[in-house]
């Protein structure tokens, strides 16, 4: 029950993500969730989206350095230990987590190298994984 | 000889004279014009008398080499009107530079010197394929620029509906392009790319369109670039040289049979190959920088102009049937050369390794800074969107590979920046590649 993710490139200016944004709002795109960090002259934003085929078509037409991938997203109990019980899920495969950031409410987004493995993993535990339609709602 | 190439000639008893004919006629209007010009510019009067030599002294080809070099700040000197040769009321045109650097530089024209110019136009038109029948929008600027009004009556000489756009309103000149159902578009080559890209984004078909041609100039247009417009415009792109203080475009042009060199007008041109530093002469086929005296002027005359222009010339025939020498496209002055640390670098270099890496566009610019008391040099490339990937690790490596790739062939260690697809501004007129910073 993976979701896609939408990767965009951005360059350390100001503006330029703004313009990124505007870009989902005309299509009226709502953004669930989003990464973005310091990392020098330019950065990869990350997005979950309600209607990641839309964004991507938009994001592409007007020119924009974007790609798409799946990700885990799964909703926690707003409890402490409930973070490290999740990773340790992922820590006992021998996964890295590549990056991880939290989406509304107790939601998080989880990017890992092998996206199947480590769902088949915390398919077994007490946590609920977020689907595509969640997001629409 | 493929016969599309050999068909559409526009002066062939003057294009196809033999060598032994070219020279012939170049030494007969050399004579003509040294004495032209020193019997009328007060400037080459005086520094002919200097060295000693008199327009009796011109009985070979090679005795040019006993004349003066001409710069560009001799014409700076004597603005606005100091090397004139007729009086300014048989003056009917000038024309200024760009005037990038100082003061603009301003040429004249008289009839006769009109009557020459449009025949070189007309001449490099046919030679790309342009025919009487084609409409021809003029994307050029018009104004003191030589590129518009050259352009502009060359082809119009030779028959065609000229469209006289000018440059910018992009959406305009695409609704000329549908509704005149232009031919031939005149631009500079970053101008086309501009052209190409926002009709893409606005839904313009480009190979519905009834363009066909794209006659270039007013900048150096690199191959690859050339190579992208071609096959997304479904045009074929040839590009001509030139220079305001010589004539304007109209000195040389590309055909298509010989695509990465031009054809030098050289019953109205006399070229010289020089080293750029001593200006002793270097045989054919060496590269060096460019020198020309015009045969034909008589509003401004200009002996043995120093062009700054980096480039080799070769009399071999060529497949076209031609037989006037071709230069190599100009990709490099003399003065874009910067120095880093010490070592010589050209900004056609970075387009050369760039054209070379996949996931980049030609665009590129360069920045040049000493603030930590040493040159630091920042190459801003633009990623094409196929290029990006979801990983800092990938794009890390794509960007230091980049970086290595440059350090090979300049000898000189560049920070490189990656820039998003189409942030490299297109420019309208001179691309300006390097922004230098030091002080």
């Amino acid at each position: 029950m993976a979701v896609s993710q939408i990767s965009v490139f951005v360059e350390s200016r100001p503006g330029h993500l703004k313009r990124i944004l505007d870009l989902l709002e005309q299509c009226s795109v709502n953004v669930r969730g989003y990464s973005c960090s310091d990392t020098g002259d330019y950065g990869i934003t990350r997005f979950v989206v309600d209607r990641p085929d839309m964004a991507m078509k938009a994001l592409k037409e007007a020119g924009v350095a974007v790609t798409e991938s799946q990700i885990l997203c799964l909703k926690l109990e707003d409890d402490p230990g409930e973070l490290a019980r999740v990773f340790g899920v992922i820590a006992k495969l021998n996964m890295n987590v590549k990056y991880s950031y939290s989406l509304i409410s107790t939601y998080i987004a989880v990017g890992v190298d092998d996206v199947a493995t480590a769902e088949e993993a915390l398919n077994n535990q007490p946590v609920e994984f977020v689907s595509q339609q969640d997001l629409q709602a | 000889m493929s016969e599309s190439h050999s068909t559409i000639m526009y002066q062939p008893e003057i294009e196809t004279l033999s060598r032994d004919e070219i020279r012939a006629l170049q030494l007969k209007k050399l004579k003509k014009q040294v004495a032209w010009t020193y019997s009328r510019v007060d400037w080459y009067r005086q520094k002919m008398d200097e060295m000693g030599v008199s327009p009796d002294d011109i009985k070979t080809l090679e005795d040019v080499r006993k004349l003066p070099f001409t710069d560009k700040s001799v014409l700076r000197d004597t603005y606005p009107f100091g090397l004139f040769g007729v009086p300014l009321d048989e003056v009917v045109r000038l024309h200024a530079s760009s005037g990038t650097t100082g003061k603009p530089i301003v040429v004249g024209y008289n009839n006769h010197d009109l009557d020459v110019w449009r025949d070189c136009i007309a001449r490099l038109a046919q030679m790309a394929g342009v025919v009487p029948s084609d409409r021809v929008q003029m994307a050029f600027g018009y104004g003191m620029f030589t590129g518009g009004f050259g352009l502009h009556y060359g082809c119009e000489h030779l028959g065609c509906m000229v469209i006289p756009a000018s440059s910018g309103n992009t959406q305009r000149q695409l609704m000329m392009i549908n509704d005149y159902q232009s031919t031939v578009l005149v631009a500079t080559p970053s101008y086309a790319m501009h052209i190409c890209e926002y009709g893409e984004k606005h839904g313009f078909d480009w190979s519905k369109s009834s363009l066909r041609i794209g006659l270039f100039g007013g900048e150096p247009c690199p191959p690859a670039l050339k190579q992208e417009i071609e096959s997304r415009m479904h045009i074929i792109c040839t590009d001509n040289y030139g220079l305001t203080e010589v004539m304007g475009p109209g000195v040389s042009g590309e055909c298509l049979a010989s695509r990465d060199m031009q054809h030098i007008a050289e019953d109205h041109f006399l070229w010289e190959i020089v080293d750029p530093k001593t200006g002793e002469p270097l045989p054919e086929g060496v590269p060096g920088e460019l020198v020309l005296t015009p045969l034909d002027k008589q509003a401004f005359p200009v002996l043995r102009y120093r062009t700054h222009d980096l480039t080799m010339v070769t009399t071999e025939p060529c497949e076209c049937g031609r037989t006037h020498a071709r230069m190599k496209k100009v990709r490099t002055r003399t003065d874009d050369m910067l120095i880093i640390r010490g070592t010589n670098v050209f900004p056609s270099q970075v387009e050369d390794i760039l054209a070379q890496i996949d996931g980049v566009s030609p665009h590129y610019r360069i920045e040049v800074d000493n603030e930590t008391g040493l040159d630091r040099m920042v190459i801003m490339v633009e990623l094409l969107p196929e290029a990006f990937s979801d990983s800092f690790n990938e794009m890390d490596a794509f960007r230091k590979k980049i970086a290595q790739k440059l350090k090979q062939t300049m000898l000189v260690a560049s920070e490189v920046k990656l820039i998003e697809p189409g942030g490299i501004e297109r420019s309208f007129g001179k691309t300006k590649h390097v922004i230098d910073k030091r002080k």
